[in-house]
């Protein structure tokens, strides 16, 4: 990815995007966009707080935005065996995150691929799973439902009749030998994969990152 | 020995100071004071203006070439979006994602899908990626450079001929723009501040506001050229005429030196204290402002009440207000108040759009303080902006005070060339209210709603 770029003036910052453009798969472009991006949010600083994020006016308007913003500061999403969440987050931290949303390459093999799809799933699995036991509970179910919900419009109870609703069916689905005394636990990651199988989600949790256009200027050798 | 050694040169210096001053004073009166009492122009601006043009022209084009030599990466700003993103709506959205989860048919779907957090996951990482609010409160970014640092981060060594260029605008524009536009400044001011005191002691009349307004517009335009400020007005014709209410897009505090030195506004505002409030105080006495104490300016009614009597009275001067109520960078126009549209009158739109190669007229007031505001204006080439009257537009039958104000909101959009947006200004301080969210939610929860009830009809 690095041998079709000019060298920047600024060498360390060069090898700094390298290293980031292996791990995360973005271009080097891309991950200028984002460090500008990440500038921006952060007010220059090095590192972006939650307030940071819940300042932003258009995520104001979605209802899961507290999860997606608990998703940046949660450290599972940072693919290292860590558990919990911090405070604040540096520029490292804000491309993984962002990295799973990133498109599937056009040269992907099949396996890679499905990697990338665990992975999202993965992400979506987090948000829902507040405690890290490794399941779905009911309650932690019901919690995102409602979030979703109006309070004013459909109530506490039917936001919970939902949730229920919705469990038994992944019950059914999953463990269909269960009996009427049984107790679900609650929704596996596995089973979570389960049920969303057959749904094409290469294209729907992906954000399209644009390059720059550099048409402009002419590359050279890197230096 | 000594002495007398030092005599003649002591005089000599003596002399050609004064001769300096004299001469210096002497232009100025000729080539700015006295122009800008008459109202006429000499079209030096203007010839400079050009000038700076081709300058800039041939500094752009040497950075680049420079750039391309050494094989650096230019950095380019973007004035395009990070991401791409596609127009669907909420109910689109949800819809295919359904229809593409293939393990059940659509009939028997359960009412809540797991997939729907998909669409709002990935809203809500779009949104932080790029959003239309957060990238107004900060300044404009440049294609191409201007000879000032401040703007281009690009600067580093090129050429020989490049950075004695950059160093000869730093000579010129501190030692000599920035000395001479100081001291116009204080000329304005403080004649500014005197003459309406003495207009003050005048009985209410026709002389009075005859020589007031005269008094003002002069001041003004003095405070025009202090800032070398090069202005075209269109379509005079639309000029706020009296008993109307003059509204404008709001990008710094020289917006009102630039209307003001066109005409005559009555201008609303708080009192401040210092050397603002004296200015305020003294103009008060020659001209009818309105100016609040701070504790007035919570009470909407009075504020309101205060601004209907003004208008109802046809000889006074047409108000001027900016109701965004913040300073926005000049890309883009945000929420108008409904305050002033409430007020039955004429509304008189104006449209300023600065023109930013010359230099950044944005006042972020979070990074710089009034003074360093100044004094970054004073040291820029130039301010060139142009300004548009438009025509009068009035509330029409069963339009309501914010109907009303987002219509003239977009005719000023429309004329300056600027982005029209729904969102507060107040966002540059302050939070999204909870309402927003919870739009959002009814809507989805429509949905849901709405296959149950499709269910329960089957």
């Amino acid at each position: 990815m690095g041998a079709s770029q000019c060298s920047q003036t600024h060498p360390q910052k060069y090898k700094q995007y390298e290293d980031f453009a292996d791990r995360t798969g973005f271009s080097l472009e891309q991950i200028n966009n984002l460090h500008k991006r990440f500038r921006q949010l952060s007010d220059n600083t090095e590192t972006i707080s939650r307030e940071n994020l819940e300042n932003i006016p258009a995520l104001a308007n979605n209802p899961l935005r507290k999860q997606i913003i608990g998703a940046f500061f949660d450290k599972r999403n940072q693919h290292e065996e860590e558990v919990g969440s911090i405070q604040e987050i540096g520029f490292q931290q804000f491309l993984m995150v962002m990295s799973h949303f990133r498109p599937p390459g056009l040269k992907m093999t099949e396996e890679e691929k499905e990697a990338m799809r665990k992975e999202k799933l993965r992400f979506l699995f987090n948000m829902h799973d507040t405690d890290n036991d490794g399941t779905i509970t009911v309650d932690e179910y019901r919690k995102v439902v409602e979030e979703l919900m109006s309070n004013n419009d459909i109530g506490q109870e039917a936001a919970k009749a939902i949730a229920d609703a919705a469990m038994l069916e992944v019950a059914s689905i999953n463990m269909p030998h269960m009996g009427p005394d049984d107790f679900y636990e609650g929704i596996t990651f596995e089973h979570f994969e389960q049920i969303l199988k057959g749904l094409e989600m290469e294209s729907r949790m992906n954000v399209r990152f644009l390059d720059v256009d550099t048409s402009t200027m002419r590359c050279g050798k890197g230096k | 020995m000594e002495v007398i050694f030092f005599n003649p040169f002591d005089n000599l210096l003596v002399i050609l100071l004064g001769i300096s001053l004299t001469v210096w004073f002497t232009l100025l009166l000729v080539f700015i004071i006295v122009p800008a009492t008459l109202g006429v122009s000499f079209g030096i601006r203007r010839l400079y203006m050009k000038s700076l043009l081709k300058i800039f022209e041939w500094a752009t084009f040497r950075l680049e070439r420079g750039a391309k030599e050494k094989d650096h990466v230019l950095y380019k700003p973007y004035s395009n979006a990070i991401i791409a993103r596609e127009p669907t709506s909420l109910v689109e959205e949800i819809k295919e994602i359904r229809r593409s989860g293939s393990n059940r048919d659509l009939d028997s779907a359960s009412d809540f899908e797991m997939s729907d957090i998909f669409y709002f996951a990935r809203r809500g990482v779009e949104s932080i990626v790029d959003d239309e609010v957060t990238k107004r409160f900060n300044t404009e970014e440049l294609e191409s450079w201007n000879l000032l640092t401040r703007s281009n981060h690009n600067f580093h060594y090129i050429s020989l001929r490049l950075t004695v260029l950059w160093g000869l605008g730093v000579v010129i524009r501190y030692g000599f723009l920035l000395p001479l536009r100081v001291t116009l400044a204080f000329t304005g001011v403080g004649l500014l501040v005197f003459l309406t005191c003495i207009i003050g002691l005048l009985p209410n009349g026709r002389t009075k506001n005859f020589l007031s307004e005269k008094v003002h517009l002069m001041c003004y335009r003095i405070c025009v050229r202090a800032l070398t400020a090069i202005i075209t007005y269109h379509d005079s014709e639309n000029k706020p005429k009296n008993g109307g209410i003059c509204v404008a897009n709001h990008t710094s505090p020289i917006d009102v030196i630039i209307l003001a030195s066109d005409g005559c506004y009555a201008m609303v505002g708080q009192i401040h204290g210092g050397l603002m409030g004296v200015i305020q105080r003294s103009m008060v006495k020659a001209a009818p402002h309105i100016w609040f104490e701070r504790s007035e300016v919570k009470d909407r009614h009075l504020v309101a009440k205060r601004l209907s009597d003004h208008v109802e009275d046809k000889t006074k001067l047409p108000i001027l207000i900016f109701p965004e109520g913040t300073c926005i960078n000049n890309t883009s126009v945000m929420m108008f108040k409904k305050g002033s549209f409430e007020i039955h009158s004429d509304v008189y739109p104006v449209a300023i759009k600065y023109d930013p190669r010359f230099g950044d007229a944005f006042w972020n007031s979070s990074k710089f303080g009034m003074v360093s505001y100044l004094l970054r204006m004073m040291s820029s080439w130039a301010i060139v902006c142009s300004v548009w009257y438009l025509p009068p537009m009035s509330r029409e039958e069963g339009e309501d005070a914010v109907q009303f104000a987002n219509r003239v909101k977009a005719a000023i959009a429309r004329q300056g060339g600027l982005v029209d947006l729904l969102w507060d200004g107040g966002l540059k301080r302050g939070k999204v209210k909870d309402t927003f969210k919870e739009e959002q939610q009814k809507l989805y929860s429509k949905i849901l709603v709405g296959t149950q009830e499709d269910r329960s009809r089957s």
